[in-house]
């Protein structure tokens, strides 16, 4: 029960550092910086995949409401991360594991798979949020710039939001 | 869980899935008016490939429909051409043109049944007693002679193919030519042979044969096939074979013609013979 109202505060306070960065860290047109996708990642695999997708829906709607100013572009790219959750962890760590419902954590898991599972949601989110946002009206060229920077970005400090939040995991 | 269980599961976290992406989308929609415009243009993109594809969909399966009303079509057209044709040639007036021409009547018919790998081959009509076919009515399309209706019932008849041994057609070469008795020859699908040619008379390869008009079972002038090689039968006559028009397996529609006046040649033959 302790465990579970740690990732619950520890989520909301993440949810809160991602609304801040959004609100007073500006990174230019080119980098967009989330921890959504990780966070979503690290909620344990007990959780089913429709709550996980509800809790994504109301994270990234928190952070819409909160700090981007355009409603549902956060909802629309943190949702498809909580559906692929589970199969990409079954993928990366094996069935066992996630049927044990085990938490993640580099110790346990090793850092190309963890490496491996954060640079699949990053990209997923990051995908469906630049395509959205620039709504067919950017080129290209600047779509892959923007989605290459953020996701090269977003992949770092995620590895440190990973590591913060299954610090708990580690010991 | 069972595997019922798992699709179950999955069909679920699908429907929620695509429930909360529509949620985005609305939102997204009413917030940014340039996702709107681009929603829109989406949602313009999906619909017209769905309206397409079931408009395909549509057009596909009213091809049969689309098929019988041209075949109808032209059926009224071949008629209409043959009756300018004989009033051309006979100075008959255009306006004095009656429904039944030169004492034939046609009548549009399906082919529902074709037979066309034995020696006796037949056809079932979708036009019976009901519609006006009689026995000894000829069947021809555009593209040549295909049999002689042999027994109707009530909505259908049983037509004897010209791809029958002992089934013979009048015919003759060009529209002025010399005429003979032509019969399948047998062994090919489009292959028949004109007999009864007099030796005199010079034969070139390619030239049309046209039915006679000398049965009282076919109208005259109906293109059958063009002439191949010709040989020499008992020092006196060419065999001549003929690559013919129809194609026998993709019969489909046909015309069924009824001589008006055949009771009366048969009359007039029946007195003379007695």
């Amino acid at each position: 029960m302790k465990t579970n109202r740690n990732v619950a505060l520890m989520y909301i306070l993440l949810v809160v550092a991602q609304i801040l960065v959004c609100n007073f860290i500006n990174t230019g047109p080119y980098v967009f910086l989330t921890i959504l996708p990780v966070m979503i990642l690290c909620l344990p695999l007990a959780i089913p995949a429709v709550p996980l997708m509800l809790i994504a829906a109301v994270s990234g709607l928190a952070v819409d409401w909160l700090a981007e100013g355009i409603v549902g572009l956060n909802v629309l790219a943190a949702v498809p991360v909580a559906f692929i959750r589970n199969p990409v962890a079954r993928l990366l760590f094996g069935k066992d594991h996630t049927d044990r419902a085990e938490g993640f954590s580099f110790r346990k898991n090793g850092f190309s798979k963890i490496s491996a599972a954060v640079l699949i949601c990053q990209a997923v989110f990051l995908a469906v949020y630049i395509v959205a946002d620039c709504a067919g009206t950017r080129p290209f060229l600047f779509i892959a710039v923007r989605f290459t920077a953020s996701l090269l970005c977003g992949y770092l400090l995620s590895l440190f939001v990973f590591n913060m939040f299954t610090s708990g995991e580690n010991q | 869980m069972s595997r019922g269980g798992n699709i179950l599961g999955l069909c679920v976290n699908a429907a929620v899935f695509i429930l909360l992406e529509v949620a985005a989308l609305v939102m997204l929609s009413h917030s940014g008016p340039v996702q709107n415009l681009w929603i829109s243009k989406g949602i313009h993109s999906v619909q017209a490939f769905l309206w397409g594809g079931a408009e395909n969909i549509r057009n596909y399966f009213s091809l049969k429909k689309q098929n019988d009303m041209l075949a109808e079509e032209n059926f009224r057209l071949n008629r209409l051409l043959l009756e300018y044709r004989q009033a051309a040639g006979k100075d008959i007036p255009a306006d004095s043109l009656s429904e039944v021409s030169g004492g034939f009547r046609y009548i549009h018919a399906s082919a529902v049944k074709v037979s066309n790998n034995k020696q006796h081959n037949y056809l079932i009509l979708d036009k019976g007693s009901e519609d006006g076919i009689e026995v000894l009515s000829g069947v021809i399309t555009s593209r040549g002679v295909v049999g002689i209706v042999d027994a109707v019932g009530r909505h259908y008849s049983y037509a004897r193919s010209f791809k029958n041994s002992g089934m013979v057609v009048s015919a003759r070469i060009g529209t002025e030519g010399p005429a003979g008795e032509m019969m399948w020859d047998g062994v090919s699908s489009d292959g028949a042979v004109l007999c009864e040619i007099p030796q005199h008379i010079p034969i070139h390869p390619g030239d049309t044969v046209y039915t006679s008009g000398f049965s009282s079972v076919f109208p005259p002038d109906i293109p059958l096939g063009v002439t191949g090689e010709a040989t020499v039968v008992n020092g006196s006559t060419y065999n001549i074979r003929v690559r013919l028009f129809t194609d026998f397996s993709a019969i489909r529609y046909v015309t069924i013609v009824d001589n008006m006046e055949d009771s009366e040649i048969k009359e007039l033959e029946d007195i003379y013979e007695d």
